[in-house]
């Protein structure tokens, strides 16, 4: 132990250690891939997971209206950080199975978007006035088909900006499976940050990257709603 | 010195045609004065600018060059404009008492709060003033229970409540349907009786027959005619074809 | 796959102290988070070029940066400015910005639910501007909004968790430490887990009560 010590001791160069190099800008390129991988995997499997979690709550039939709610509910009212470690750290303990980091991660993330995303298809397919229904079983569909020709379309519109919306929300949520491990932007930011003791400018530049992934969907989210609210 | 004086007043808005701002001039140099005492009514074709004399006689739109005193106080002095206002009561075409307060509450807040009225004197005020415009056992509704007619009329009740020199009367019944317009109407013409001040802009030609003392005709922002009621609907119609022709228009 | 809930007697008073930590910080959040965005909502709407733009960029950043960043970016850069402060506080400065953003938006929105008819007729009546906002058009858009405030109380309920990793001992972070202790990590983040429903479930329905109470129809 003492021989490594004294062999580096002075080949250590604290000026090198705490600058910002090129490989930082590689690494930085690395864990946006990383975020992005987390994250858009995260909302295609939650958005699938929520649209049918969100028709069968607009059933009328009553196992299909109320057995969703036993995932939405403490999915919805808890923290995403807890349920991360539940799944990370508890379920192993409990089966006895190894989880591996990146399934366990995106997999809630998951789960979580789809409970959002549940209430939302919910109550985007509720706001279309019961007329329309009424109307198109009037003229022959079945429930299926009026929800595939008139339905799904009216409640896409409705639905899109509150979906966006939720996505940067999970875009920003995606940050805390860096306290799981995973490599993403801001675990680079907390590595970073904490070597060139520059907590300011590395914390402001990460920030910046995460605000120019997401505020030009904020824009696109706001530009939907207006068009939504002048049609209406 | 006259309550109102209104000296030279033009007045112009910017609006969007198409793809130019074009300014449209309101009121052309207008000037007329107005005594406390009597009911003028304001006539004439739409966008003639008689309701934005009244809002400007109230200070709620800005002269772009003239002045306009009420009771001696300028309205292009910011700072007097709150006395102005409560001189001068105003009620518009669409009501709005506010929601979150009872019929009472709604009517004795503000002689409470600006006046410093003390609050059994407001009550018992106010009460007085429901009865006259009809709504006594209204007092605790909310303003979602009530109907517009009814809106009126307390939203007239709390313009009294200020001690008003004058009211001032938008297009009031405009937006009402006939029975409730006439609930209004009569309201006015018992008032008028008590001898309270009104300017009124109104289409209600019956009401300008048999209620107002002096009527003005305007049109394109400028003064037409300015005399007694009684003289209107007789020489000055026979005189001036556009009178005729916009009493005939309406129906008269 | 039997679940053992065998620590509960020992840690109860650590878990109920992490829930008063919590609870300090959240409250301390909804109040000065409340007031900040209150603030910045009226900027948005003031006449002054320069805060509309700064409430604008105020809210725009805050909603699309990561809050655990942003706590961060005041952690570990609040000492370098040569501020001390204890985790508590620091968390409380960084949740309460952040609470800030959502807030604005919504009081906003309740503030522009409120007719110009409602302004016109305040300012007939004798009423000066400032005393129009202050007895009229802040607490009609206040009630107007009261739902969506509560929605974002929630959330920065939620978000409060993420705290612990300023070594606050807070719910989460006493969690943290009794799975240390006693390696059953399943059980004591779902106990974790049900508190916050809980306390979610105890919000929503209080302020449901008090929602009827206040409600007003425009």
């Amino acid at each position: 132990m003492c021989l490594f010590l004294t062999e580096t001791a002075d080949s250590f160069n604290m000026d090198a250690y705490t600058q910002l190099t090129p490989n930082d800008l590689l690494q930085l390129l690395q864990s946006v891939w990383v975020t992005l991988y987390v994250t858009v995997i995260a909302l295609a499997i939650g958005t699938i997971l929520g649209i049918l979690l969100g028709i069968s709550r607009c059933s009328k039939n009553k196992i299909l209206k109320y057995a969703p709610l036993i995932i939405i509910e403490p999915l919805r009212n808890s923290p995403l950080i807890v349920q991360l470690f539940l799944v990370y750290f508890g379920v192993p303990v409990l089966t006895g199975q190894v989880l591996p980091l990146y399934p366990a991660a995106i997999g809630t993330l998951a789960l979580n978007t789809a409970a959002f995303m549940a209430v939302q298809v919910q109550t985007s397919i509720l706001s279309i006035p019961r007329g329309q229904w009424e109307a198109s079983l009037a003229l022959g569909h079945s429930y299926a088909s009026t929800y595939i020709n008139v339905i799904a379309q009216q409640a896409i519109r409705i639905l899109l900006p509150q979906a966006i919306t939720l996505y940067i929300s999970q875009l920003m949520c995606s940050s805390l499976v860096s306290l799981l491990g995973v490599m993403d932007l801001s675990r680079l930011a907390k590595f970073t940050a904490t070597r060139t003791m520059q907590p300011f400018l590395i914390y402001g530049i990460i920030s910046a990257v995460y605000f120019a992934l997401a505020y030009p969907f904020t824009k696109l989210a706001k530009s939907l709603e207006k068009r939504i609210s002048i049609n209406l | 010195m006259s309550m109102i004086e209104v000296k030279n007043v033009t007045k112009s808005f910017k609006i969007k045609k198409e793809k130019t701002m074009e300014t449209l001039t309101v009121l052309k140099d207008f000037s007329v004065n107005f005594d406390q005492e009597g009911v003028t009514v304001l006539l004439g074709p739409s966008g003639t600018g008689k309701s934005t004399l009244l809002r400007c006689i109230n200070g709620l739109e800005t002269v772009d060059a003239g002045d306009i005193l009420v009771n001696g106080l300028s309205v292009n002095h910011k700072k007097d404009l709150s006395k102005i206002r409560m001189d001068c009561g105003m009620v518009f075409q669409s009501t709005v008492l506010f929601p979150q307060f009872d019929v009472l509450h709604n009517l004795t807040m503000s002689p409470i709060k600006l006046l410093k009225m003390p609050k059994t004197e407001a009550e018992e005020k106010a009460r007085i003033l429901l009865n006259k415009v009809g709504l006594a056992s209204k007092e605790k509704a909310m303003h979602n229970e009530l109907s517009g007619g009814e809106q009126q009329r307390i939203a007239i009740a709390r313009a009294l409540m200020m001690n008003p020199k004058a009211l001032l009367l938008d297009e009031i019944t405009s937006a009402l349907d006939p029975e409730m317009t006439s609930e209004v109407l009569k309201i006015l013409e018992s008032l008028a009786a008590e001898g309270v001040c009104m300017l009124c802009v109104t289409h209600e030609m019956q009401f300008a027959r048999h209620v107002a003392s002096r009527i003005i005709f305007m049109e394109k922002g400028s003064m037409v005619c300015d005399t007694n009621a009684e003289d209107f609907f007789t020489n000055a119609r026979q005189n001036n074809e556009r009178i005729n022709k916009f009493l005939q228009f309406i129906g008269e | 796959m039997i679940l053992n809930f065998n620590f509960l007697p020992k840690y109860v008073g650590m878990i109920l102290q992490g829930c008063e930590v919590t609870l300090i910080l959240v409250v301390s959040c909804l109040v000065l988070g409340f007031g900040l965005g209150l603030v910045f909502a009226l900027f948005r709407q003031s006449n002054s070029k320069f805060l509309r733009g700064f409430s604008s960029v105020w809210v725009n950043v805050l909603r699309n940066t990561p809050f655990l960043l942003q706590l961060f970016f005041f952690f570990y850069g609040l000492p370098q400015l040569g501020i001390s402060t204890t985790p508590l506080v620091t968390s409380i400065i960084a949740l309460s910005i952040n609470s800030s953003a959502p807030n604005c938006e919504v009081i906003r929105s309740g503030l522009m639910s409120v007719k110009k008819g409602y302004y016109e007729c305040a300012y007939s009546l004798g009423y000066s501007k400032f005393q129009t906002f202050v007895y009229f058009i802040i607490p009609i858009s206040l009630r107007l909004s009261f739902k969506s405030l509560v929605n974002n109380f929630v959330n920065l309920a939620l978000t409060s968790s993420v705290c612990y990793s300023t070594t606050l001992m807070e719910i989460t972070g006493v969690a943290k430490t009794v799975v240390g202790r006693v390696s059953r990590p399943f059980e004591v983040y779902l106990l974790i887990l049900i508190l916050y429903c809980v306390f979610t479930y105890v919000i929503s329905f209080i302020s449901k009560a008090i929602d009827r109470k206040i409600h007003i129809v425009l």
